[in-house]
Order: structure tokens, then sequence, then C-alpha cells
């Protein structure tokens, strides 16, 4: 069974499937993956951390009119649904907070973030977002992950992609301020520096900090931090960040798919070559998931870590003091306490 | 168990037991994928902000 034949797939099996199965696992997994390497990256960053400042002083900085807030991640719905064009149609005067994988389309589109935010630790894929002054013929052999992946297809050309984001970084970063956690690789860190970029750091939480042992509340004594909880991933830390640091009540999320469209093959997904490797060709429909978006009445189809990172965001929306609109026009969030909407009916809300 | 269980001839090589614990090509596959498979970074239940030590404004 192909991508392609969503429409035969019954949405909930009688048993929990493979992909299931690894999304229950996924809070452990994402740990044993990236938290030595966070911690390490953190321990690494207390020098650059005294080049920037808190995330706290954010708190006084205004950030767009009134009480809206978009924010802007780069899933395949943000093209397709022309989001700047939108935006910039409506003369939306709200915040914008765009996750470091969006910065170049906004970029390309005349539109300066008010924030972007990055989190993730990996060591050589993060800066890429940035442009990386490093990159070589021989990373790319090395990695295909932008070449395949279907969040900036314009990445996958890679080399030309790469010089357009440094000029354009290096032009507007001055303007820019960038919400930088502690567990950034220095390859971020200097290349945000290095474009001029106001940085603001902050510490992802790990753990509860009030447990005994915390690694959250250790690393803050250490570094002095605030902590955020950012949801698994950079979009909803960006959403978290919209309401905690900013107050803003009517919060929209534009580009959050957290999943593919149909059509969309496997191989152009963030995890094919590890879920090649768990189950081989033939069962890769175990690791996917096909879901129905009722508001949409359209299928998609997900991965366990975007699923899990589903997950996540249902449970902090469940307790935030903020609205949250569901803007992309795409994908799998949807649920209670998110409101799915079009993005040009909440721009003129 | 050797006390009742006892040979009445010698193998001519050392037997290898190959009943044991060490993983198979495949488990380590798995393994090794799974580590790649995790998401961007940590979620936890119940959070959202802590912003310092001293005034504890937790957002919870």
């Amino acid at each position: 069974m192909s991508a392609q034949n969503v429409d035969d797939i019954v949405k909930t099996p009688a048993f929990p499937s493979l992909g299931m199965q690894l999304v229950a696992q996924m809070s452990n997994i994402t740990r044993d993956r990236i938290q030595d390497l966070a911690l390490e990256n953190a321990h690494n960053n207390l020098a650059a951390i005294l080049n920037g400042q808190s995330l706290k002083a954010l708190r006084d900085i205004k950030a767009g009119e009134g009480d809206k807030a978009i924010v802007i991640a780069a899933g395949p719905s943000l093209k397709r649904k022309k989001v700047a064009e939108q935006l910039l149609a409506a003369n939306y005067d709200g915040a914008i907070i765009a996750t470091e994988s969006s910065m170049l389309y906004c970029l390309r589109q005349g539109i300066i973030p008010d924030l972007v935010v990055t989190v993730d630790p990996h060591p050589t894929r993060i800066v890429r977002w940035f442009g990386d002054p490093d990159l070589s013929e021989a990373d790319l052999k090395n990695d295909d992950y932008f070449e395949r992946q279907d969040l900036d297809t314009s990445f996958s050309e890679a080399l030309r992609t790469n010089d357009e984001i440094l000029e354009l970084l290096n032009k507007y970063g001055q303007q820019m301020r960038i919400a930088v956690s502690s567990s950034s690789a220095n390859t971020v860190v200097t290349r945000a520096h290095q474009a001029g970029m106001q940085v603001y750091w902050w510490n992802p939480m790990y753990d509860d900090p009030d447990q005994p042992n915390s690694v959250t509340r250790t690393l803050l004594m250490k570094n002095g931090l605030p902590c955020v909880n950012a949801g698994g991933n950079v979009g909803s830390a960006a959403w978290m960040m919209a309401n905690a640091v900013w107050g803003k009540q009517r919060i929209a999320i534009t580009g959050m798919d957290l999943g593919y469209y149909a059509e969309t093959p496997y191989k152009n997904t963030q995890y094919y070559h590890e879920a090649l490797s768990l189950v081989g060709e033939e069962r890769l429909d175990e690791i996917y998931m096909h879901i129905h978006n009722p508001h949409l009445d359209q299928w998609f189809y997900t991965d366990p870590a975007y699923m899990w990172y589903r997950e996540c965001f249902l449970q902090m929306a469940a307790h935030a003091s903020c609205q949250t609109f569901n803007c992309t026009e795409g994908g799998i969030l949807f649920g209670d306490n998110i409101h799915f909407t079009n993005l040009s009916d909440f721009l003129t809300a | 168990m050797d006390n009742l269980l006892k040979g009445n001839f010698s193998t001519e090589k050392a037997v290898v037991d190959t009943d044991s614990n060490e993983e198979s090509l495949e488990q380590r596959f798995e393994k090794e994928a799974l580590k790649k498979l995790g998401g961007s970074i940590a979620f936890v239940a119940k959070q959202e902000v802590l912003w310092n030590d001293e005034d504890k404004s937790k957002d919870d």
C-alpha cells in the first residue's frame, strides 16, 4: 500500500500500530537521543551566553500591536496557503514569531519576524536554516535530509539556497531578534552572532523542575536562564513564547502541519531512512499513520515524531491561558482547545 | 543440573553457546535507527515557563 491510497485506510486499527507504539516511547527516545548533546552544548555555550541577553529581557520589548500573534513554521502548507502574501495583503500588525526553518521564507517575502526561535541541538543540520558558511559538496553527500525533506523545498537546491540565506541574513540579521536555546549547537550560535542577530537565551525544560535532582533546575542554577517547555519541537516552543513571553492571548499557528500531504512520497519524509532501517521497505506502512482531518475532509499521514508533537501540543493547549487558532489549513493538528480555522478569518477577526 | 546431566562422550571441538544475550544485526540496526527517530527536544507535561529561582513564577 502506498501513501497515495489513504482513502482505503481505517483510521483506528484494532490494535496499536508499530507507529503508535513508537509514539508511546517517543519521550524516552527523544531524551536518549538529544539530552546529553543538548546539555553538552549548554555547557559549551556558557561563555557565549554572556554576549547575549536572557529571554526575560524580551518581556520588556513590545512585539506587534494588540493581543494577536502568528507563529510561522515551515510545514508544507506554508507555501501552499500563501501565508506571507496573506499577512502582507491584510496589513497584519500583530506579533510574528518564526521558527528558524521558516526564516528564509519570511525574508524572501520581505517579512522580518519579531522573533525567531531555535532549539534543536543538531550540530550540522540546524545551521543550514541560517546559511552554513562552511557548507561543502562533501557535507551534502553525507546528509541528504534537506534534499529529501518537504519543509522548505528550496533547500534541496542546496548550495545556491545556502548562499541566498547567508546573504539575506547578513543583510537583515541586525534587525532580527532570536531566542536561542542553550541546547543549540556552536555552529548556530556562531552564525547568529556573526549575522548580528540580537540573541536572547533560554533553557528548554528536560524534566519537571520541582522534582528532586531535576536536570532542568540544575541547568537553571548553572546559567541563570529561564526554562521554557518547548513541547518537543521549535514550532511548539514559538507558540509557547508568544503567550509566556509577550502575553499574547490570540495565537495563530501557520505552517504547522505535523504531517504530510497524501501525495508526498515516503522518501520525502523526515525519518525515512530511520523507518527503512527499522522495518524495511515492505513494512513502511506500519510506521506511518494516516489521519483524516474532519475540518478539511482530507487525509494526511504522519510519522511517530510528528504524532508525538501533536500529542504534546494538545496537552499544552489544554493548559494554556490563551486561545489557539490553527491556521495551517492542512495537516493533523486539530482537537480540543484548538480552533481550526482559515488564516483569512483570523486576520479579519 | 551439572550433577544430573553428564555427557557420555567428548566433543572434538569446544562447543560455543550461540544462544547468548548478544544483539543480532537486526536488533543493532533497530537500536541505531531508534537513536535518530526522536523529537527535537523534550516535552514536560503541565509546565510552561520557569523564569528563575527567586520569583518562582512558574505558569502551570
